[in-house]
């Protein structure tokens, strides 16, 4: 390594000289290294700034109705952010329904059920599929699973509940195929891979003993996972929970493909409806007046706020199950 | 109770192989030598993805080598000058934060930092936005890295009067250089996909451009353009170019593991 | 193993030294608390002098306040005065990297560089010597030597220094320590990870090195205090409870307290 080489002499200096360099270069170092590490809180605050200055003329010119409106109408240039946020919110929020049961599912499976040389393969396969890119879901999501749900799933369902009030609204027609319910389903499977690998992760810190003696007792795998395994891992879990939650809410690409991107609030699962981060992209590079644009960073900035203080909740629950382990 | 784990883990992973199997299936329909060597076509022509390959490379690598040395930087602080620091575990805190961020507010603060003053869309301003969401990766695989190097190795090395940076160029670098190496791969393995921050800071290109400051192409938004068209052939292309991308990911996540794999058997 | 040197050889040997290192009135503490209490005593140059006490008494840290290697970690203090040749090394304007060219340091796990073994043993050399590549390849090869490990590593100076075995690994590690020629060299418990064959190893070496360098050794055990050192200082919740010749602590020590533990009633 070249550090080495720096490290010598350039000439034939007393020690003293060396010495001095040497506080010298250490100084520049030291500085660089907290310099950088500045620029990253710089960063984040500068994502904040940015967003307030660009939301500024959306939000002082609708106030407080721009959260409580449902019109998004870029001819009269009334702009009202409640259907992204509720679409957002939706997506998101069946989306962990069915993510964190099969996540904490495969997590279990693979700590204590799987046959040992299955779970290092398995395990990292998980990990993968955790790194593929979001495009790759929402595109799928386009050609494959809406299709699927629009000619078979979808029109069953709608049969199925025709006649039961509530369910009846949550599962109305006509089948888009595209809608609120697929891209829940794209942002569970795209969300899975990470509950259960951060689930996984957490199971890992039990401590075995703990799970030996009540072994030791005659528990069963199952006793042994809800009496020791979960409880001591609640927090984790949770942790990891909300992480995925992060991820959903901010999700783009997956959901943009196949929610419909429709400015409204139905009842139904099937409607196509839109999301604050599928607005943005579907919308920003063809809005017309700052007033427009502007009510777009508005919705990036309602969004920045919900992630951030959902990511600041599961980072602060996986500081607590980290610090208990490293003590 | 436990064959329901059995069961979420068959749905889970079936679901998962369903979408690999599409899309193994539908992408490699049109693998071709011409995806590599063709522009990307007019509507309803034959082309390839050969400027939006060269956009993704070209942001990819402008986006690593100005993220790397301010992410590397910066894990060093928080793991070597300031490890005990306060400023360490707010920047460990945010830098969290700024790591699972939607990557499309990212794209808007480059929009504002960049785009608007500019007065127009540019591939330098893609770059940006993608070093954004390299700088987090590298800090956190950098900081973690360097805390397995064990104390007592800077120890010994400050004890034979090298000053601290020494110690940390030549000792503890050297010590944690495959973890940092799989951090840079792993950050690449994260902008490769990522379509959000480029679609309005370095937006598309039709045709070939090498120009910094001028939109440039790139295989995400390529995509999703395509994609999302009604023309057959952009649909396909969209196919073959998301199967290009997620090989690309598994072989670099791949590569990476290995390297932290190999580490932690010594 | 090693053996002991005969009385009338220490006594000349402490008559003709001069005090290399002198702590006067030092104090150390570890954020709140108090880890060594009003230490006072003087090493003489060229000699080995041992540490010993149980653990947590404070041998490790007194070690550890000579090269200021405490400094990397924060909320550790120490007040008093260590004078090397007469010059305190606790103020503020000592340089420390100067300082610790001049007080080497070999710790209780091995840590070879993760370099080649020639480069393990350059590494300290050039950081303040400009010297040519032929002049560096004879300090390398009489570093090893002093280390007793040229036989062994000669036909592979280019492997890492991590493919050594434990014993060759601290060798490894004292000759690097030599190779900047220091003027003491501080062994915080050298052997204690180490096989009885390489221990044996370490303290012929040790036994050697005093002839040109002033070594302090830390040590758990008696008999190798016993084995290296003409001088033994036994240290006892902080505090140094007695210092004097090797023999007289080992045979007829003063204090009960260095009685009890010498003769394993505690510790």
């Amino acid at each position: 390594m070249s550090a080495i080489q720096e490290a010598m002499p350039a000439t034939r200096g007393s020690r003293d000289a060396i010495v001095r360099r040497f506080a010298m270069t250490d100084a520049i170092f030291h500085g660089m290294t907290r310099a950088a590490a500045i620029l990253v809180l710089v960063l984040l605050g500068g994502v904040a700034i940015s967003l307030f200055a660009g939301s500024w003329q959306a939000l002082s010119t609708f106030g407080f109705s721009f959260l409580t409106s449902e019109s998004w109408n870029p001819v009269t240039e009334k702009f009202g952010a409640l259907a992204p946020i509720y679409g957002t919110i939706v997506t998101s929020a069946i989306a962990i329904l069915i993510a964190v049961p099969l996540g904490i599912g495969i997590a279990i499976f693979l700590t204590e059920l799987c046959p040992r040389p299955l779970r290092r393969p398995i395990g990292m396969a998980v990990e993968l599929l955790a790194g593929i890119p979001s495009i790759i879901y929402g595109i799928w999501g386009l050609f494959v699973l809406a299709p699927f749900l629009q000619t078979t799933v979808q029109p069953f369902i709608i049969s199925v509940f025709h006649g039961i009030p509530g369910l009846n609204s949550l599962f109305a027609g006509p089948p888009y195929g595209i809608g609120l319910l697929t891209s829940s389903l794209i942002l569970a499977i795209m969300v899975l891979p990470f509950i259960t690998s951060i689930t996984k992760d957490v199971f890992d810190t039990v401590p075995p003993v703990l799970k030996e003696s009540a072994y030791g007792i005659g528990c069963t795998t199952w006793e042994v996972t809800r009496r020791v395994v979960i409880p001591y891992t609640r927090i984790g879990i949770m942790g990891g929970v909300m992480l995925g939650l992060g991820r959903a809410l901010g999700e783009t690409m997956a959901v943009t493909f196949v929610i419909g991107n429709a400015h409204r609030i139905s009842t139904s699962l099937f409607a196509p409806a839109t999301t604050i981060s599928a607005t943005i992209a579907n919308e920003f590079t063809e809005a017309v007046g700052d007033l427009y644009t502007s009510s777009l960073v508005a919705l990036g900035l309602i969004l920045f706020l919900i992630t951030f203080l959902i990511l600041a909740i599961a980072r602060y629950m996986l500081m607590r199950i980290d610090a208990r382990t490293g003590a | 109770m436990m064959t329901l784990c059995v069961i979420a883990a068959g749905i889970g992973l079936a679901w998962l192989a369903l979408i690999l199997g599409a899309l193994l299936y539908k992408g490699s329909a049109g693998l071709s030598l011409d995806v590599f060597t063709q522009m990307t076509p007019p509507p309803g022509d034959a082309g390839g993805l050969l400027n939006a390959i060269y956009g993704s490379v070209v942001m990819t690598v402008i986006a690593v080598i100005v993220g790397t040395p301010i992410g590397v930087l910066a894990g060093t602080y928080m793991a070597e000058y300031g490890r005990f620091s306060k400023l360490t575990t707010v920047v460990r805190f945010i830098n969290d934060i700024l790591l699972s961020a939607p990557s499309i507010i990212i794209g808007l603060f480059v929009y504002e930092l960049m785009v608007r003053p500019m007065g127009h869309f540019s591939a330098l301003a893609g770059a940006v936005a993608l070093a954004i969401l390299v700088i987090p990766v590298v800090v956190r695989t950098t900081e973690d890295m360097l805390n397995l190097v064990p104390n007592a190795l800077r120890e010994a090395g400050t004890a034979i009067g090298a000053p601290r940076w020494v110690v940390i160029k030549s000792v503890a670098y050297r010590a944690a250089l495959s973890g940092i190496v799989t951090g840079i791969l792993l950050s690449i393995a994260r902008i490769s996909g990522e379509t959000a921050p480029l679609l309005f800071t370095a937006l598309n290109n039709q045709f070939w451009s090498s120009n910094l400051n001028a939109p440039m192409a790139s295989l995400p938004v390529t995509i999703f353009q395509f994609a999302l068209s009604p023309y057959e052939e952009w649909q396909q292309l969209a196919w073959t170019g998301a199967l290009i991308i997620t090989l690309t990911v598994l072989a670099l996540s791949i590569v990476a593991r290995s390297l932290t794999g190999r580490r932690e058997d010594k | 193993m090693s053996q002991m040197l005969s009385p009338d050889m220490t006594i000349a040997a402490e008559a003709a030294a001069k005090a290399k290192i002198e702590v006067k009135n030092l104090n150390f503490y570890y954020g709140q608390s108090k880890a060594l209490k009003d230490i006072t005593l003087s090493l003489p140059e060229r000699s080995v002098t041992a540490f010993i006490g149980p653990s947590g008494c404070g041998k490790s840290t007194l070690l550890r306040v000579f090269n200021r290697i405490y400094e990397l970690y924060p909320k550790q203090t120490a007040e008093g005065q260590v004078l090397l040749d007469g010059k305190n090394v606790l103020d503020r304007s000592q340089d420390l990297n100067l300082l610790r060219t001049k007080i080497g340091m070999v710790f209780q796990k091995p840590t070879p560089f993760p370099m080649s073994i020639y480069e393990n043993i350059a590494f300290g050399v050039r950081l303040y010597e400009k010297i040519s590549k032929s002049e560096m390849d004879g300090r390398v090869e009489q570093a090893l030597k002093r280390a007793a490990l040229w036989n062994e590593v000669k036909d592979k100076l280019n492997a890492s220094g991590l493919s050594l075995s434990g014993g060759q690994q601290q060798r490894l590690c004292i000759a690097r320590t030599v190779a900047v020629k220091p003027e003491v060299i501080l062994l915080d418990e050298p052997a204690s990870a180490l096989d009885p064959l390489s221990t044996a190893k370490i303290e012929e070496l040790i036994d050697e090195l005093q002839a040109d360098y002033t070594i302090v050794i830390v040590t758990h055990n008696m008999q190798q205090a016993a084995r290296v050192s003409k001088q033994t200082a036994f240290m006892y919740l902080g505090e140094l409870v007695e210092f004097d010749r090797t023999e007289k602590i080992f045979t007829s020590p003063r204090e009960k307290r260095t009685q009890d533990y010498i003769t394993g009633r505690f510790g």
